[in-house]
């Protein structure tokens, strides 16, 4: 018995090595485009200066890479003269800075920068002063290049956002979701959909899963009365869907959980029709409903109703390609780069925002150290263009940076992204131990990348649900939509936004959303450690003292030290 | 408190003598952190501090974390996300108390084959082993239940699995897991009886460490000899011994600082590493996982329970002669319980007189592969139940019943051990090169 067992046992070590290598993924070399790993306008020294015509300038010590990365070559000089501006304010010598900067929340014409302003949307001029300004204005100490160079690349993104959600917040009726002009479905999409649903009605049954419903589903007003309907969509759905999810998501396919989840969602009536819009724009938060849904189906981010498109079963059907991205903030001593995340929050803003929520994250850590780290007002803008049903009142109003980032949830819609960055495995090398991770960081934003780049282009129909091969997508069929493309985002400080730049953006920026801390704790650990072994060998130098006389000379026994 | 002959405390003071007189809490502590301790451990004995270290990390950051923790089902996702979040150094408590678990059962096992192999479980320490796996089960019970608390999908889901086990037992199964999970499935009553038994073990297991203590400290440490100390005389004591202060304590930090070095890397710079990614999604008891798996210190005994399935002719027989009640799910349950009995069994199923493996030749090759074994069934219980994994699993778990069972009875019959050294003075002295008897 014991010796067949030694054997088998001898075996099983033996394999262990080649099965461990068996399991590993593939893993390509890292395969940045030169010049987005460490774009010019992130450099040290940088400052980035918003122009009053929309557009940026950064302005670096580097001297000549200023001019490249100029973002509008047809503008410089009020772009200097506001480098100058915002350098002079810096140093105290405010005077000069001052006269060609302050014209622009004023009014009054100066100038060079005196151009119009329409390119700042009424929103963003509210609270979100161009930084440039603010910092002449306020000949302060505090309007140091840093800060200047934050609400610069702040504006940009909330330019954006005030494009994609303000519009929608502040013209409930027109052209709702942030999709409608963001355009990663009717740019990407329909070209290789085919048949992208433009009409209202046909979305939801066709399109469950992305955000073509909303963006067709104009004239729908995203008032408070949508927000109940969609709550009772949700617990219908959740109600039909109950079952056969349960079911579904428990069979080795990947793609068998997709319909049946979808299916109910789209059979729970005609209330349907109306929470697409409801659902995508940000000031439809259903606060009653969503606490509805949660007891009902004891579950939030979405319920029975969306886990059909997101529900992975790891490398059962499909060896998945995950790519290594080389990220500020892998390592011991990574760290976020805050302009990557600026243009990460944009790409949320304007994309991934239609379908996902991020309820986890309060709008408020925005402007944290570590993050973001827009200013204030900018914040305090941000969330203004989002709405939210007030708990106490009843009643819509807007969001202010103490609220979190909107719940969305129903059907077509995304799972919460809050945690994506970690709730997703990257890579697992080397051998299958995962160690790499102390280099490589935690594998989820490379994953999200990854889903990103990966679409082939191809697709497939299943029960009414139209799903596209990916590559890092477990099973190999998602039923997400390409949602981004190359150059769908324009960048104000210049940065490539092509398809794989702004998805590394947006995948730093959910890292940073999913762990907001982790700078700290990156500083955190590297201090206990440099501590410990300044202990350890204070610790093991007593140690080899006090037991030299017991090793040496042990005609001294237990003797009291 | 030891039989070894040493220096006891005396009341000097006024003071003192008037405290001794009324509690003699001073005489305990000084007692305590005077054992005469041998002075032949090897850095395999470190472990106890670790394991003390851990119990106490767990305890406080475990107590923080209840302050900001909320156990209900809606609620305790968030909870945990706003500990991370908008706590005061919340993330890093959390992250400690976290890996500190990982800690605390990468020491535990360390600490149980340094005593398999040192025979440290034989007489007269049986009852000290005995309390340390009465301590490694309550340590099984308060993770599981912790790792339950997130509320992420691994934690439902283990849950769901885990109390499932209790199900499987024949008849009686079905109420006692309802009665576990105080309801048909894992729910907000699960969640909340889990809490609260989670902040209660921890002091159970600190009463339990303390009989612990209080048992080896009357039989003495083993050590790497397995020789006894000698206890004939003072002089002769003395020279087997050291005062635990300040020799072992300053020894064991040395380590401790160390290990505490590869910690607080972990926690600084990979804190999920040992995590899975499924728990930073929300509990859905609608969508199922695709690997359900447990943390990496019940994999060794989750690859038990796994192994045996119904094509295995032991479970076939086992079937049959049993009419059928213990069935192949019930056969596992049975398995992984019993893998973790046999364990404790050793002190009675190991017949050899030799203590110490150092002396027992062929011991040496059967230890080194149950621990080899040990760590296949880690990695196996990790992968699916599918392919070679399931033969590898099989083989594991046979070969560990096989070792606690035949192997270790038989082996103290037929096992010539080596020359042992006398005392653990001369076995101390021949390592450094001193002369047998120094000189006086």
């Amino acid at each position: 018995m014991s010796l067949r067992n030694v054997t088998l046992t001898a075996v099983a070590a033996l394999s262990f090595g080649m099965a461990a290598h068996a399991q590993t993924r593939t893993i390509t070399v890292p395969m940045n485009e030169p010049g987005t790993a460490a774009p010019a306008p992130t450099a040290p020294g940088t400052t980035v200066t918003r122009n009053p015509d929309g557009t940026t300038t950064i302005d670096s010590t580097a001297g000549p890479a200023a001019a490249d990365t100029v973002a509008t070559a047809e503008t410089p000089a009020p772009a200097s003269s506001l480098a100058e501006a915002a350098t002079a304010a810096e140093t105290g010598t405010a005077a000069t800075g001052v006269d060609p900067v302050t014209p622009q929340p004023t009014g009054t014409p100066g100038e060079p920068p005196a151009a119009p302003q329409e390119g700042l949307p009424a929103a963003a001029t509210g609270g979100a002063t161009d930084g440039a300004a603010d910092a002449a204005a306020t000949p302060s100490a505090d309007a140091a290049p840093v800060d200047t160079a934050a609400p610069a690349e702040a504006a940009a993104a909330t330019d954006g956002a005030t494009e994609g959600m303000a519009d929608a917040a502040a013209t409930p009726a027109a052209d709702v979701a942030p999709s409608a002009d963001v355009a990663p479905v009717d740019a990407a999409a329909p070209t290789e959909v085919g048949a992208p649903a433009p009409d209202a009605e046909a979305a939801p049954v066709e399109e469950p899963t992305q955000s073509l419903a909303p963006a067709s589903g104009e004239g729908e007003p995203a008032t408070a009365d949508a927000a109940p309907a969609d709550a009772a969509a949700a617990d219908a759905a959740a109600a039909e869907g109950a079952a056969p999810p349960a079911e579904a998501n428990a069979s080795p396919a990947a793609d068998a959980g997709v319909d049946p989840a979808a299916a109910p969602a789209v059979e729970a009536g005609p209330a349907a029709e109306s929470a697409p819009e409801a659902q995508v724009v940000p000031d439809a938060e259903p606060e009653p409903g969503e606490d509805t849904a949660q007891t009902d189906t004891a579950s939030e981010g979405g319920g029975p109703a969306q886990p059909e498109a997101h529900t992975e079963t790891p490398g059962v059907t499909h060896e998945q390609h995950i790519e290594d991205v080389a990220f500020s903030f892998e390592g011991p001593f990574g760290r976020f780069d805050q302009f990557q995340l600026q243009r990460g929050l944009q790409v949320y803003t304007e994309v991934c925002a239609g379908c996902h929520g991020m309820k986890q994250v309060a709008l408020r850590t925005l402007a944290d150290e570590g993050g973001p780290q827009l200013p204030e007002d900018q914040v305090r803008a941000y969330a203004a263009q989002m709405s939210i049903t007030d708990a106490e009142t009843g009643e819509d109003r807007p969001r202010v940076p103490t609220d979190h980032f909107p719940t969305v949830t129903g059907e077509g819609m995304g799972p919460d992204l809050s945690l994506m960055a970690k709730a997703r495995a990257g890579f697992h090398g080397p051998y299958g131990t995962g160690l790499s991770q102390l280099f490589n960081g935690i594998g989820g934003p490379e994953y999200i990348v990854s889903l990103l780049n990966g679409y082939t282009g191809e697709e497939k129909e299943e029960a009414g649900t139209t799903l596209y091969a990916n590559t890092a997508f477990p099973g190999g069929w998602i039923s997400m939509p390409p949602p981004l493309a190359d150059d769908q985002v324009t960048f104000e400080d210049g940065s490539p936004a092509d398809l794989h730049s702004a998805a590394m953006d947006v995948s730093a920026f959910l890292m940073w959303a999913a762990e907001p801390k982790m700078m700290d704790r990156k500083q955190a650990g590297l201090v206990s450690v440099l501590f410990l072994i300044v202990l350890w060998a204070l610790l093991y130098l007593t140690n080899k003292r006090l037991w030299w006389r017991v090793k040496h000379r042990p005609d001294v026994p237990g003797d009291g030290m | 408190m030891a039989g070894i002959p040493t220096d006891h405390y005396e009341p000097k003071t006024q003071a003192e003598r008037w405290i001794h007189r009324r509690l003699p809490i001073v005489e305990l502590i000084v007692d305590f952190v005077t054992l005469p301790t041998p002075r032949n451990l090897n850095w395999m004995w470190i472990w106890g501090i670790v394991l003390t270290f851990c119990l106490v990390l767990q305890i406080v950051t475990g107590i923080v974390l209840a302050m900001h923790y909320t156990p209900h089902v809606d609620l305790a996702f968030r909870s945990v996300e706003h500990i991370m979040r908008d706590v005061n150094g919340g993330h890093m408590l959390r992250y400690l108390h976290a890996n500190g678990a990982s800690l605390f059962f990468f020491a535990v096992y360390l600490h149980i084959f340094r005593n398999l192999y040192y025979g440290s479980y034989k007489p007269p320490r049986e009852i000290t082993y005995i309390i340390g796996m009465l301590i490694y089960v309550a340590m099984m019970a308060t993770a599981f239940m912790g790792y339950v608390l997130p509320w992420g999908q691994m934690s439902f889901w283990g849950a769901t699995v885990i109390t499932g086990l209790f199900g499987a037992i024949p008849g009686i199964g079905a109420p006692i897991q309802e009665w576990l999970l105080g309801g048909p499935a894992v729910d907000n009553a699960t969640l909340n009886r889990f809490f609260s038994l989670h902040y209660l073990l921890p002091f159970v297991i600190a009463a339990l460490v303390i009989v612990h203590f209080w048992a080896f400290h009357t039989t003495g440490n083993n050590n790497p000899t397995g020789i006894e100390v000698r206890r004939t005389s003072r002089e002769e004591a003395d020279r087997d011994t050291l005062p635990f202060w300040p020799y072992f304590v300053i020894k064991d930090l040395v380590a401790l600082a160390l290990i505490l070095v590869l910690f607080f890397a972990v926690v600084g710079f990979m804190p999920n590493y040992l995590g899975h990614p499924d728990n930073y999604i929300e509990a859905n008891p609608l969508v199922t996982p695709a690997h359900i798996v447990p943390e990496w210190y019940f994999l060794p005994f989750y690859a038990i329970l796994r192994a045996f399935t119904a094509d295995v002719w032991v479970v076939m027989a086992v079937d049959w002669l049993s009419f059928g009640i213990i069935d192949a799910k019930f056969f596992g349950v049975l398995a992984m319980f019993g893998a973790i009995i046999v364990m404790a069994l050793v002190p009675w199923l190991d017949t050899s007189r030799v203590r110490s493996g150092r002396y027992r030749p062929q011991f040496k090759w059967w230890f080194w592969l149950l621990a080899i074994n040990f760590v296949v069934l880690t990695w196996v219980g990790a992968q699916p139940a599918e392919g070679i994994y399931p033969y590898i699993a099989l083989a594991g778990s046979a070969y560990w019943f096989a070792y606690f069972l035949i192997i270790m009875p038989l082996l103290g019959v037929i096992e010539r051990p080596e020359p042992m050294p006398a005392t653990i003075e001369e076995d101390f002295n021949a390592h450094y090169g001193l002369a047998k008897h120094p000189a006086e």
